[in-house]
C-alpha cells in the first residue's frame, strides 16, 4: 500500500463515515443526531467526487453529489425542526426518554 | 367473460368489506343489507361461473420471474368449493342478519367475513401455489380475527391465537412444499407441478407431499393438530358454520385433491394420508360422544367428517372426497345455523340443560333432524350417497383394517349425532329456559339449506362431468348421478355401512341412552378432554410460539441508539457476506 | 505533494469530526461541523469539481450551520450530551470492523490511473440528469415546508397529544 492521493482520500472517506457512525451509536441528544448525520453525508459527497474523478466521469459524480447535498440540508432542516418541536412537547431532547415505540 | 367473472368473484366481497367498514358501525341497518348485497352478488357471479369452466388459466397477469404468473383457473375442483364458499357464505351472513342484530362493532364482522370469502375464492381459484399461500394465509387471519371477534373473552382471544398458530404451521408446510417445487421447476404454477412431478428428485417430491400432509392437517383440523377447531368455537356461530365447517377447513382437503396426481406414487404418502384420515375420523367420534358443548360436539363431527375426505383421497377417491365436501358444507353448515339459533334462542350452549326443546322451537326441530340424518348417512339426503361412496371406495381400494375402522367410525357418528338431537330437541326438560322461535332471515337460510340438503346428490353427474372435463391430470372416469345411484344402491359396502349405523342407533337406544344422556364414562371423559394426549401437544406447539415471541419483545427497545446499533450490525453482516461470497 | 496536502485537510477533517463527536457543548459541535465542511469542500475543490466544492461550502458551512445555531437557540442550552446508552467498546468495535471492511473492499477499485476527459457539469446537470433537478426542486420546497416548522412558534394541542 503506498501513499498516493488516491489512498489516501480512501483512508478519509472511511474515517469520517466511521466517526460518524460513533458518533450516531454514542449521542443522547436529538440535535447532534441530526449533526452526526450530517458528518456522514459529508463523507458521502467526498465519496461521490471521489468515484466521479477516478472513473473518469467528474461531471456525473458532482451532478450527484449536487442532489445529494440538497437532499441532505432538506433532511438537517427537518431534523432540526423535529427536535425543536419533541423539545417542545417532552421538554427534554434525550433520546431514551423520548421513546414511546417501546414493543 | 371467465376471467372477469373470478375477479368480481374475488373483488366484490373484498370491495364490499371496505365498503360496509367504512360506513360505520352506527349504520347498523345499512350495513346488514350491504353485507348480504355484496355476498350475494359473489354467490352469483360464482354460479354463473358454472358455466365457464375450463382447464386452462383464464387471467393471467405477469408478475415478473420472481413470483411467477399471476393466474385463476376455473376448473371443476375449483369452482366448485368457489361455489360453496360463496354461496353458503351468503347465507351465512344472511343469517347473520338475525343473529348479529344489536351487537357492537358489526363493521369489524362483516369486514372479515366478506374479506374471507373473497380470499377463499381466491385460494381455491389461483392457479399460482405462491398465491395460494397468500390467500391461504388471510383466510387464516380472518378466521383468527372472527375467533378472537369478542376479545373480551379470554376464552376467544386463546381460541383465536391457538387456532392461529396451529394454521401457521400448516402454512408453514405449504410454503417449504411451494418452494421446493420452485427450486425444482423453476415456476409456481400449479399445473406445471402437476405436469412435471416425474422431473422433481424423489426426495423433493416426497418432502413436498409430507410437508403438503402437515399443511392440510393443520388447515383441515386433522390428526394431529385436530385441538384447535372445538376451541374455535367461540366464534359467533355464523362464523363456525362459514369458516370452520363449510369452507376454510375444506382448504387442506382441497390442497390435497388438487395435488393427488402429483403425490399418488410418492411412496408411503398415500398410506400416510389414510392413517392421518383414519385417526382423526375415529378418535374425533369418540369426543362427540361426551360432549355437552353443543358446537364442540359439532366441531368434533366435522373434524371426523373431514377425516372421512382425507381417508378417502388416500384410497384415491378424488372424487368422492370432493362429492362428500359438498355434501358436509350443506349439511354441516345447516347444523351449525340451527344450532346457532337454538343457542341465541335459549342463551346457552350447554346440552345439559337443554332438553324437550322440540315442542318450542318446532322449525328448528325439523331442520336440525334432517342435517342429523344426513350427517348420520341415511338415505335418501345428500350424506348418504357421499358416505356411501367414499366406503365404497374404501372397500376397493384401500387396505381392509381401515376400512373396517371407518364403518365403526359411522356406527359411531350415528350414535353420536343421535345422541346430540336427543339432548338438545327431546327427552325431559331440564331446565326452565326462556325460547324465543327462530327470526325470518335465519329461517330463510336455514331453509335454503335444508333443501340443500335434500338436493344436492343429485349433482352428482354435473360435479362429475365438470371434474372429468376440466382436471386432465386427474383421469376421471365419467359417471352420471343416475348410474351412481344404481352403483351404490346394491353396492354390498352400503348395505354393510346401514347395517352399522343401524347397529349404532340400536345401541343407542337399548344400552346407551341413559349413559349418554347422564354421565359418560369417566376414563372415556378424561380421555376425550385431552384430545387423546394430543391437547398437550398443541398446547406445548401454541405455548412455545407465544413465547418465543414475547421474548422477541426485547429487541423492541424503542430507543434510537439501539435501532442504530441494529442497523450498522446488518451493514457489518452484509459486508461480511459480500466479502466472504466474493472471495 | 498532493499526498500531504490531501493527508493534513483529512486528518484535520476527521479530528473536527471527532472532536464534534465527544464534545460536551453542543454550540462547540456546531463550530467543529463547519470546519468539516470547509475542509471537505477544500478536497472537493483540489478534486476539481468546483461547483460542488462552493455549494459545501455554502449550504454546508453556511445555512446548515445557521439553522443548527438558531435551533440551538430555541431549545436553549440544556443541551448537554449525557453518557451514550450503548457501551462505548461495543460502538466502537462495531463501527472500527465496519469502516476496516468498507476500506478493505473499496481498496482494489481505486488502483486505476485516472481517465482525464471530462464532461462539464452544466451539461450533464441539464441533460443527462434533468430528472434530479425536478426532484431537487421539489426537495427544496419541502424543505421550505420545514423551515416553517422549525420557526412555528404553536405548542401543540390537546388534540395532538402523545402518550408519553
Amino acid at each position: 500500500m503506498n501513499f498516493s492521493p488516491l489512498n489516501i482520500i480512501l483512508i478519509g472517506i472511511a474515517g469520517l463515515l466511521g466517526v460518524g457512525f460513533y458518533g450516531l451509536l454514542i449521542t443522547r441528544n436529538l440535535i447532534k443526531v441530526v449533526m452526526m448525520l450530517q458528518i456522514l453525508i459529508k463523507a458521502v459527497v467526498l465519496a461521490l467526487v471521489f468515484a466521479g474523478k477516478i472513473s473518469g466521469n467528474l461531471g456525473l459524480g458532482q451532478s450527484t453529489a449536487a442532489t445529494v447535498i440538497v437532499a441532505d440540508t432538506i433532511v438537517a432542516v427537518v431534523g432540526l425542526a423535529l427536535a425543536v418541536q419533541v423539545r417542545r412537547r417532552f421538554g427534554t431532547l434525550d433520546v431514551p426518554q423520548i421513546s414511546t415505540l417501546k414493543g | 367473460m371467465a376471467g372477469n367473472l373470478i375477479l368480481l368473484i374475488i373483488g366484490i366481497p373484498w370491495l364490499g368489506a371496505l365498503v360496509v367498514w367504512v360506513i360505520g358501525d352506527q349504520r347498523a341497518k345499512a350495513q346488514h343489507i350491504l353485507a348480504v348485497i355484496f355476498s350475494l352478488l359473489s354467490g352469483i357471479a360464482s354460479l354463473i361461473l358454472l358455466a365457464f369452466v375450463d382447464s386452462q388459466p383464464a387471467v393471467n397477469f405477469t408478475l415478473g420471474s420472481a413470483f411467477g404468473n399471476l393466474t385463476f383457473v376455473p376448473d371443476g375442483l375449483a369452482v366448485t368449493l368457489t361455489v360453496i364458499a360463496t354461496v353458503i357464505g351468503s347465507l351465512a351472513v344472511l343469517f347473520s342478519v338475525d343473529y348479529m342484530r344489536g351487537e357492537a362493532q358489526l363493521g369489524r364482522y362483516y369486514f372479515m367475513v366478506l374479506f374471507f370469502i373473497g380470499a377463499m375464492a381466491g385460494l381455491v381459484l389461483s392457479g399460482n401455489l405462491l398465491f395460494t399461500f397468500f390467500f391461504w394465509e388471510i383466510t387464516a387471519f380472518c378466521s383468527y380475527g372472527l375467533i378472537s371477534f369478542y376479545s373480551d373473552d379470554p376464552k376467544a382471544v386463546a381460541g383465536g391465537i391457538k387456532a392461529l398458530i396451529i394454521t401457521q404451521v400448516g402454512g408453514v408446510g405449504l410454503l417449504a412444499g411451494t418452494l421446493i417445487a420452485y427450486a425444482n421447476l423453476d415456476s409456481f404454477q400449479i399445473s406445471d407441478v402437476l405436469a412435471n412431478a416425474s422431473v422433481i428428485p424423489a426426495a423433493a417430491l416426497s418432502f413436498m407431499a409430507f410437508s403438503f400432509i402437515i399443511a392440510a392437517a393443520a388447515k383441515s383440523a386433522q390428526f394431529p393438530f385436530h385441538t384447535w377447531l372445538p376451541d374455535a368455537m367461540e366464534a359467533p356461530t355464523p362464523i363456525s358454520a362459514l369458516i370452520h365447517a363449510a369452507t376454510m377447513v375444506n382448504a387442506g382437503i382441497y390442497l390435497l385433491a388438487r395435488f393427488y396426481p402429483a403425490f399418488a406414487s410418492v411412496p408411503g404418502w398415500r398410506t400416510a394420508v389414510i392413517i392421518v384420515g383414519v385417526i382423526s375420523a375415529l378418535i374425533t367420534a369418540f369426543m362427540a360422544l361426551t360432549a355437552t358443548d353443543l358446537k364442540r360436539a359439532l366441531a368434533y363431527s366435522t373434524v371426523s367428517q373431514l377425516g372421512y375426505m382425507v381417508y378417502a383421497i388416500g384410497a384415491g377417491g378424488v372424487l368422492a372426497s370432493q362429492f362428500h365436501l359438498l355434501s358436509h358444507a350443506v349439511f354441516k353448515a345447516l347444523l351449525f345455523l340451527t344450532a346457532g339459533s337454538v343457542i341465541h334462542a335459549v342463551g346457552t350452549r350447554d346440552m345439559r340443560r337443554m332438553g324437550a326443546l322440540s315442542a318450542k322451537m318446532p322449525f328448528a326441530r325439523n331442520v336440525f333432524i334432517i342435517g342429523a340424518l344426513a350427517l348420520m348417512g341415511l338415505p335418501i339426503l345428500n350424506g348418504f350417497w357421499s358416505k356411501e361412496l367414499i366406503l365404497e371406495v374404501g372397500l376397493e381400494h384401500s387396505p381392509r383394517w381401515a376400512y373396517i375402522l371407518m364403518l365403526i367410525g359411522a356406527g359411531l357418528t350415528a350414535f353420536y349425532t343421535f345422541r346430540m338431537t336427543w339432548m338438545v330437541f327431546f327427552g325431559t326438560q331440564r331446565e326452565e329456559l326462556h325460547v324465543h322461535e327462530t327470526g325470518t332471515a335465519m329461517k330463510v337460510s336455514l331453509a335454503l339449506l335444508s333443501i340443500g340438503t335434500f338436493t344436492t346428490w343429485s349433482f352428482f353427474g354435473g360435479l362429475n362431468k365438470l371434474f372429468s372435463a376440466s382436471l386432465p391430470f386427474h383421469a376421471m372416469e365419467e359417471e352420471s348421478t343416475l348410474e351412481m345411484v344404481k352403483a351404490i344402491s346394491f353396492a354390498p359396502a352400503t348395505w354393510i355401512a346401514l347395517l352399522v349405523i343401524a347397529l349404532g342407533l340400536i345401541l343407542f337406544f337399548t344400552l346407551g341412552r341413559k349413559v349418554a344422556l347422564t354421565e359418560s364414562p369417566r376414563w372415556l371423559n378424561s380421555l376425550t378432554e385431552s384430545s387423546f394426549g394430543f391437547e398437550s401437544v398443541n398446547h406445548f406447539v401454541v405455548n412455545t410460539v407465544s413465547k418465543f415471541s414475547e421474548s422477541l419483545r426485547v429487541t423492541q427497545t424503542g430507543q434510537l441508539n439501539w435501532n442504530i446499533l441494529g442497523i450498522i450490525g446488518a451493514l457489518f453482516i452484509v459486508l461480511a457476506v459480500l466479502l466472504w461470497g466474493g472471495a | 505533494m498532493e499526498s500531504i496536502e490531501y493527508f493534513l485537510l483529512l486528518t484535520g477533517a476527521i479530528f473536527c469530526a471527532y472532536r464534534a463527536t465527544v464534545s460536551k457543548r453542543i454550540l462547540s459541535s456546531t463550530l467543529y461541523l463547519a470546519c468539516i465542511s470547509a475542509l471537505t469542500s477544500v478536497v472537493i475543490f483540489m478534486l476539481g469539481a468546483t461547483q460542488v466544492a462552493v455549494m459545501e461550502l455554502s449550504v454546508g458551512a453556511g445555512l446548515v450551520t445557521v439553522l443548527m445555531v438558531y435551533a440551538l437557540s430555541v431549545v436553549g442550552e440544556d443541551a448537554l450530551d449525557p453518557t451514550s446508552v450503548i457501551p462505548k467498546p461495543l460502538a466502537l468495535g462495531l463501527v472500527g470492523t465496519v469502516t476496516i471492511l468498507l476500506g478493505w473492499m473499496v481498496y482494489p477499485a481505486i488502483q486505476v490511473t485516472i481517465v482525464s476527459g471530462d464532461v462539464d457539469l452544466a451539461s450533464v446537470l441539464w441533460q443527462s440528469r434533468v430528472l434530479d433537478v425536478w426532484i431537487q426542486i421539489v426537495l427544496i420546497f419541502s424543505g421550505v415546508m420545514g423551515v416553517l416548522g422549525l420557526l412555528s412558534e404553536r405548542t401543540p394541542g390537546h388534540s395532538e397529544e402523545v402518550h408519553a
